[in-house]
């Protein structure tokens, strides 16, 4: 049968269109020639030997010259000679390639390409790109700045061309303020350097540059650009869209590049912290990376079929990031233009199959794997708590050394006892005694008679009692497990009777024991649409007698949610930390909704291959509440201490004895619990954010044929394509932490010309490869080939110093050109490719809000923290959004500051974009995007004139006017232009704003009411509703949103 | 060579013009909206290749899987089957989704619904849809459409931009780039959700499809919403009037004009015209969606509902009026069709939603003489299984997803009217005759667009995409 996504798969297919030549002077195999050959001859004749036909091959010199009968396909010189001519212009129909049944012809100007090209020596060459850089000398010319600048004179100069003038110092800091910082600079900043610039020169510039690049702004900028490249979003993606919480990765970003972390690190760090020696918390958040794909919970699909797209998914986003190579177009066959086979992309593949993931996950929250990822000011919290934890640790242990039993602590002890009250009100209770122990169940010996199972019957079970995510519960046992249990079902109301696949496959709840820890599965389907938490540090040991139990609060009524944190675990009375292994309960059930009443397996479970716990339970109660520690720890007491009397050894009896002789011991052992609870609320709170994780042992990788997830054929092991791109470092290992280093050698082709153009890109709106995503084959070729070299060398020489690269392209003289030109300039060059201009592009969408907010005073500069919800349509979700009430599928605003967050805060939701953004073509974040288009449109005059967003910025933009832009309209709208612009109005300029003020002003005069409707509660209202006017067309103004 | 009045001819070429232009503005209306006429380069525009049937495309989209098997696929023999199992040989490969892989076995459900054959075509339609038979001579049913998605997401995504992941254009995308806008004060693609009138809706839309993909995002739809603000941002605030907006905007024009004889920059003239057009969408677009001087005995065409603003009725009589004034792709959404349980409660409900405003559309269509250069699509990403999901009873059931063949119908615009094209098998599981596969369908869209889809390209990534991928062939016997 045809598998799912096959049909999409198949198509993938990489069809070109070829360049009409001939009118090239002399040929160039790479661009003039391949393409043909690529297109109508490889497929039967290229490096796919499965399909290769008669056993020639035409992508190789070697190939094409082979002589095979005494003939070969290409005589250099002698098109008349060569094969590859004769069967292009057979005559005869059966000999014409390429054949008929190929749907494949060649136009008259292919064929007199291919002639011409034999003609003048049939020469091969390597694409530019998978040869490693070499830094070319730089020309000494009497323009420039920074080395690399003599290149652009000399082509300037090949084309008779001048550079522009270099542009005025204020515009100069306009433009490197918004492209490193994404901010404009403030009127004190550009008086300062204007004067510094006129006073010191180049040094002024070199100040300033240094000075954004050490702004926190720095690193939100750049992060801005990354998270496109990472398809970062704040949802899963598909159509429930659930929130995920990634914003420690997207905050380590920030970090890293304001650290000015070098880019191999930044790179080996995400592509593989989780494998360096001994991680740090901050490497392991790094591989989010890995897991910003899309996710998809919808009922129902096939697991394995998503899974092999995230796998897909990581492949794709690696060649983006840093290989400038369309892998995914090996997916389902040879690529087809680039020399990457299918083999090729499976081995790439191999090294991201390893993740111990699940195809449907993310309903409600993270998908596994994840990990608590506490804050900066948390782990140094933890860091304190954890000291003064350790510190009363050992006061108590001092006092346990010294402790002797004495006869007397036997009457203190056993008035403890007395005094615990386990709390009433058990929905379940299975005393173990004569009575009441249902069929199935043997009493034997315990804490006076315990349970042990002989053998499950429909009628081995407890209860019924209620069970709902809406309501609080709490367990609590006494058991003694053997050696043997280690994964045994305690109290199960599971169902494990179904096939896997299916959506109600472990829905219910079981209490477990799995490793001497104790485990709680709660939800609808297990494992990824379940709670699951499991303590860490119960240690239940076999052959002794433990108390455990756990505590479930309910589903938050805040969010509608039931969470995995809001489970707590105590062994032994004493609460223990636990880890969440899941963490997809679905919602609760409907305020309305009776809960279900579930009956508990004792000690049995229904998977069809049946586990059993084989150790002894004893006291095993449930209450509909969640019981205080102070609660539980009446319960263990009640019990453990009769029981531990008849041994004077037993260090809960030593510890009994001490709390009720030693005052020290009991305030140092309560100061010790008040901590740890602390402690355990903080590991509550802390946020938790996807990794990757390598599984032990690996998945198997096949190649999977035609792409599809159930068609597996060879076997193939993480590797990547040498003879292309370079060996794999002698002694790296064969996983992604490999994979880093050899990205991360120093002549490796491509990695740091696609980093350095991608950065070019962000400076001057466009690479010098102008297809940033694709420098292979089909990608366009460098406009300026050697600048990207001795750039990129330069970057690799400088220990890829990401700041260092940015202030030599900011004091460049090519970028300091004005980018202003004459029309005729403009006509001959109207995309800027010779570099003859300063680069003029509309600001990315995000910088056109910030700079909005940040001239009206409004912009909170608080750097990180989870994502924000500024203004949006209130009713923009309705009728798209899923209609069950998932974590992300409603926009409540955010308060005070966090309404006027930098935009890379704002909430990213996949299926429903921020229009605000949207509109100036930021992305969905679906996948991985390294360019972004730049259009211009009417709704993007919409927004700008009527967004609330933007019509908040103007109130407060014309307040700022007013209060701080002296006493006369002209002065104030003069001050809020350069505000706006970075520049003072012209007089032409200023008698227009003047006039549009006059006219608002006299307009609003007449009608005081309508002022008011516009800026409510002010005194002089008709004046300032005609700043406001004029603020927003300010705002609007295209000098305004662009950068000039 | 053409562009902005005149002044500005600086383009390196037409591509790079219109990647750079807002809307799909074609020639025409960038000429009138600078006093001119369309260029005779304009006139050489690639599509479309031949002279279309349709000028235009209204598309009701049913998003959840409407039960072919409840409305349009009549199954007689069906009837003596309750709970028996489908044959293996019926059955075959089916990708069985996650929410059944737990059934032990699949009983079949016949439809509880009655069918009968109407018009002169004696095409059938179940009971449910009274209004959508009174016009079966106008209709071409397609009983033989499949996909492969077995999910919704996958499958909404396939039909709409013909791969079942994210990242490629919409159908609408796809056509606003290929043929350009004929309203120069509307986008050419727009979009209207409505919600179902009883009850919630289930699955979640997504806004991606009415994307751009990769495709310039100006030609991703606009979502027209119902409510003060049918466009998002359209209104001035309150306190600033029109006049006083015409003043602002005045100003700032002449301000941006300064900045153009400054820098020379194209893209500032551009952004001059679209503010102008952003103005006279104010104005446009208010128009357009205000219904009130509509007639009574225009309501009665397509009910009461259609009073009720964001009502499915409501947005068929929008959908007229938008493509009155030559909107190129107008695409609806009606969800809540995913009827796992209760199928028998749910669906009279949402064919009454659908039914009398889709038949009035078609019928309103008719006698404006727009029907024959409009296409209308109803259908949804896939169909419903014969098999019961859950408990069954004869009268009560619930259906899964099914890719494997579905109904879909058509109207106006060059398809053949009183038709019926294709067939499944007894069982209503799989195509027995006449296979229309999603590319097939997006195939034959845009050729009775006037478009040869093999040839409505874009490059991206080193690559030429297309909406059928490698795929897809015309449906000719559907062309009338």
């Amino acid at each position: 049968m045809i598998g799912p996504l096959l049909r999409r798969l198949r198509t993938v297919t990489c069809l070109l269109v070829t360049f009409a030549t001939a009118a090239f002077a002399k040929l160039e195999y790479g661009r003039d020639v391949r393409p043909i050959l690529a297109e109508n001859c490889f497929h039967c004749h290229g490096q796919d030997s499965s399909k290769r036909m008669a056993g020639l091959r035409l992508d190789t010199v070697a190939g094409a010259t082979a002589l095979r009968n005494g003939k070969a396909a290409l005589v250099p010189g002698k098109p008349q000679e060569s094969g590859i001519y004769l069967r292009i212009t057979a005559e005869q129909k059966a000999l014409r390639m390429p054949p008929v049944h190929s749907n494949r012809t060649l136009t008259e100007v292919q064929i007199a390409t291919l002639k011409q090209w034999i003609a003048e020596g049939g020469e091969y060459s390597r694409h530019w790109a998978f040869v490693p850089p070499t830094r070319p000398a730089a020309p000494q010319t009497p323009w420039g700045k920074q080395p690399f600048d003599g290149f652009v004179w000399q082509k300037l100069r090949a084309e008779k061309l001048q550079p522009q003038k270099e542009v005025a110092a204020r515009t100069w800091l306009r433009r490197a303020a918004l492209d490193l910082t994404g901010l404009p600079p403030t009127p004190a900043e550009l008086d300062g350097f204007e004067r510094d610039a006129a006073r010191r020169g180049d040094a002024a510039y070199e100040a300033a540059a240094d000075r954004l690049l050490a702004t926190p702004a720095y690193g939100e900028r750049m992060a801005m650009e990354w998270l496109d490249v990472a398809r970062y979003a704040d949802t899963h993606g598909f159509n429930n869209d659930a929130s995920r919480s990634m914003w420690r990765w997207r905050d380590w970003v920030i970090d890293a590049f304001n650290g000015n972390m070098p880019y191999d690190r930044f790179l080996t760090e995400q592509l593989a912290g989780d494998l360096l020696p001994k991680p740090t918390l901050d490497q392991r958040i790094a591989t989010g990376y890995g897991r910003n794909h899309v996710i998809n919970s919808e009922g129902g699909i096939i697991d394995e079929e998503y899974r092999v797209e995230y796998v897909a998914d990581r492949v794709r986003t690696l060649g983006m990031s840093w290989l400038g190579l369309t892998l995914e177009c090996a997916r389902c066959h040879d690529h087809k233009y680039d020399p990457v086979t299918q083999k090729d992309y499976y081995r790439f593949y191999a090294f991201f199959n390893n993740v111990p993931e699940i195809g449907e996950d993310g309903r409600v929250a993270n998908a596994v794997p994840f990990l608590p990822a506490p804050t900066k000011e948390q782990q140094k919290r933890f860091a304190e708590l954890e000291a003064r934890m350790a510190a009363l640790q050992s006061k108590l242990q001092e006092e346990e050394r010294s402790y002797r039993w004495k006869a007397s602590h036997q009457a203190r002890v056993t008035a403890m006892a007395a005094a615990a009250k386990p709390p009433g009100e058990t929905v379940l209770h299975l005393p173990c005694e004569a009575a009441g122990t249902p069929e199935g169940i043997a009493l034997v010996p315990g804490i006076g008679t315990a349970c042990r199972l002989e053998k499950p019957t429909d009628n081995t079970m407890l209860g019924p009692m209620p069970i709902s995510r809406r309501q609080p519960l709490t367990f609590s046992l006494w058991l003694r497990p053997t050696a043997a249990d280690r994964d045994a079902p305690l109290l199960s109301a599971s169902d494990y009777s179904h096939n896997r696949a299916a959506t109600v496959f472990g829905s219910g709840i079981d209490i477990r024991l799995v490793d001497g820890e104790l485990e709680l599965r709660f939800g609808d389907r297990f494992p990824a649409y379940s709670m699951r938490v499991r303590s860490s540090g119960a240690r239940v040991t076999a052959g002794e007698w433990h108390h455990v139990a756990l505590t479930y609060a309910g589903a938050s009524p805040k969010d509608n949610r039931a969470q995995a944190s809001w489970v707590r675990m105590f062994a032994d009375g004493r609460e223990v930390p636990v880890t969440i292994l899941n963490d997809g309960a679905g919602l609760p059930e409907a305020k309305n909704d009776k809960p279900a009443q579930r009956r508990f397996r004792i000690g049995w479970d229904n998977y069809p291959q049946g586990n059993r716990y084989a150790g002894e339970l004893d006291e095993v109660a449930a209450w509909s509440k969640q019981l205080t520690p102070a609660d539980i720890r009446a319960v263990f007491e009640a019990y453990a201490l009769p029981y531990t009397l008849k041994n004077p050894n037993h260090p809960w009896l030593r510890q009994a004895a001490l709390r009720a002789t030693n005052k020290r011991f009991a305030q140092t052992e309560k100061a010790l619990e008040q901590t740890q609870a602390e402690w355990l609320a903080l590991r509550r709170e802390t946020p938790t954010v996807m990794v990757m994780e390598e599984m032990a042992p690996g998945r198997t990788t096949h190649v999977l044929q035609r792409g599809a997830y159930n068609a597996p054929g060879e076997k193939v092991e993480p590797g990547v394509p040498e003879a292309l791109l370079g060996a794999w470092p002698a002694g790296a290992p064969r996983n992604r932490l490999g994979l880093a280093q050899w990205l991360t050698s120093p002549n490796h082709p491509l990695t740091a010309r696609v980093v350095v153009n991608r950065f070019w890109q962000q400076l001057f709106g466009q690479g010098l490869v102008r297809t940033s995503e694709n420098l292979g084959l089909q990608g366009e070729s460098p406009t300026h080939p050697e600048v990207l070299d001795w750039l990129s060398r330069e970057f690799i020489d400088s220990g890829w110093n990401v700041k260092g690269l940015l202030r030599r392209l900011v004091l460049s003289a090519t970028y300091r050109q004005d980018s202003a030109a004459p029309p005729n300039l403009i006509a001959r060059d109207p995309a800027n490719l010779l570099l003859a201009r300063g680069p003029r592009f509309r600001l990315p969408a995000e910088l056109i809000r910030d700079q909005a907010l940040a001239v009206a005073g409004l912009l909170s500069q608080r750097v990180g923290g989870p994502s924000v919800y500024p203004y949006q349509p209130p009713d923009l979700y309705k009728g798209i959004v899923v209609a069950a009430d998932y974590p992300g599928t409603s926009w409540t605003e955010s308060k005070d500051a966090d309404r006027h967050r930098r935009s890379l805060y704002t909430f990213w939701k996949r299926t429903v974009p921020h229009p605000t953004m949207a509109v100036f073509d930021a992305p969905d974040r679906e996948f991985c995007i390294v360019r972004r288009s730049t259009t211009n449109t009417p709704l993007q005059a919409l927004t700008l004139l009527n967004d609330p967003i933007y019509l908040e910025a103007a109130r407060r933009f014309a307040e700022r006017m007013v209060e701080q832009g002296g006493p006369t309209p002209e002065s104030r709208l003069a001050f809020g232009f350069r505000l706006a612009t970075g520049r003072a109005p012209d007089e032409d300029e200023l008698h227009l704003l003047s006039k549009a003020w006059n006219q608002m002003a006299a307009s609003y005069e007449a009608d005081q009411q309508k002022a008011s409707a516009l800026v409510s509660g002010k005194a002089s209202a008709s004046e300032l509703a005609a700043y406001t006017v004029v603020a927003n067309l300010i705002l609007n103004l295209d000098e305004v949103v662009t950068k000039g | 060579m053409l562009m902005s009045c005149g002044r500005n001819q600086r383009y390196s070429s037409r591509r790079e013009l219109l990647a750079r232009a807002g809307y799909g503005l074609g020639a025409a209306a960038l000429a009138a909206l600078c006093g001119g006429t369309a260029s005779a380069e304009e006139a050489k525009r690639p599509f479309p290749n031949f002279a279309p049937n349709a000028r235009r495309v209204i598309f009701l989209f049913q998003s959840g899987g409407p039960s072919h098997l409840d409305l349009f696929d009549h199954k007689p023999e069906l009837k003596s089957r309750f709970d028996q199992d489908i044959p293996p040989s019926v059955f075959g490969g089916q990708r069985v989704t996650g929410m059944v892989a737990q059934q032990s076995r699949f009983p079949i459900v016949p439809t509880r619904y009655n069918f009968r054959q109407h018009g002169q075509s004696g095409m059938w339609f179940s009971d449910l849809l009274p209004h959508t038979a009174k016009v079966a001579d106008d209709i071409c049913l397609i009983r033989s459409m499949h996909t492969e998605a077995i999910n919704h997401d996958p499958a909404i995504t396939f039909l709409q931009t013909g791969s079942q992941l994210p990242g490629r254009p919409c159908m609408g995308a796809w056509i606003d780039y290929g043929l350009g806008t004929e309203n120069e004060n509307l986008p050419a693609f727009v979009v209207l959700n409505s919600l179902p009138a009883n009850g919630m809706p289930d699955q979640g839309l997504l806004s991606r499809l009415w994307g751009a993909g990769f495709l310039p995002s100006r030609h991703q739809g606009v979502q027209f919403r119902s409510g003060a603000d049918p466009v998002l941002h359209l209104s001035n605030p309150a306190g600033l009037s029109r006049e006083q907006r015409r003043t602002q905007l005045d100003a700032l024009a002449a301000l941006n004009r300064r900045a153009y004889e400054r820098a020379g920059d194209p893209e500032i003239e551009t952004r001059i015209a679209q503010y102008e057009m952003a103005f006279r969408m104010q104005a446009s677009v208010p128009e357009l969606v205000d219904t009130s001087k509509e007639p009574d005995h225009v309501y009665k065409l397509y009910g009461e509902a259609a009073r009720q603003p964001g009502s499915f009725a409501a947005n068929c009589l929008l959908a007229r009026r938008l493509a009155e004034r030559n909107v190129r792709f107008i695409q609806l959404y009606h969800r809540g069709w995913d009827h796992h349980g209760g199928l028998t409660e749910k669906l009279p409900a949402l064919a009454r939603d659908t039914d009398q405003a889709s038949a009035g559309l078609l019928l309103d269509l008719k006698q404006r003489g727009m029907l024959r250069d409009t296409l209308v699509i109803w259908g949804g990403e896939f169909g419903r299984t014969v098999y019961g999901q859950g408990a069954i009873k004869p009268d009560s059931y619930g259906r899964d997803h099914h890719g494997r063949v579905f109904s879909l119908w058509m109207a106006g615009g060059g398809v053949k009217p009183g038709y019926v094209h294709g067939a499944s098998d007894d069982f209503g599981f799989n195509v027995a005759q006449d296979g229309v596969h999603v590319h097939d369908l997006q195939a034959t869209i845009l050729h009775l667009l006037g478009i040869d889809h093999t040839k409505l390209t874009y490059r991206f990534q080193g690559r030429q995409f297309r909406l059928t991928d490698v795929h897809g062939s015309v449906v000719q016997s559907i062309v009338a």
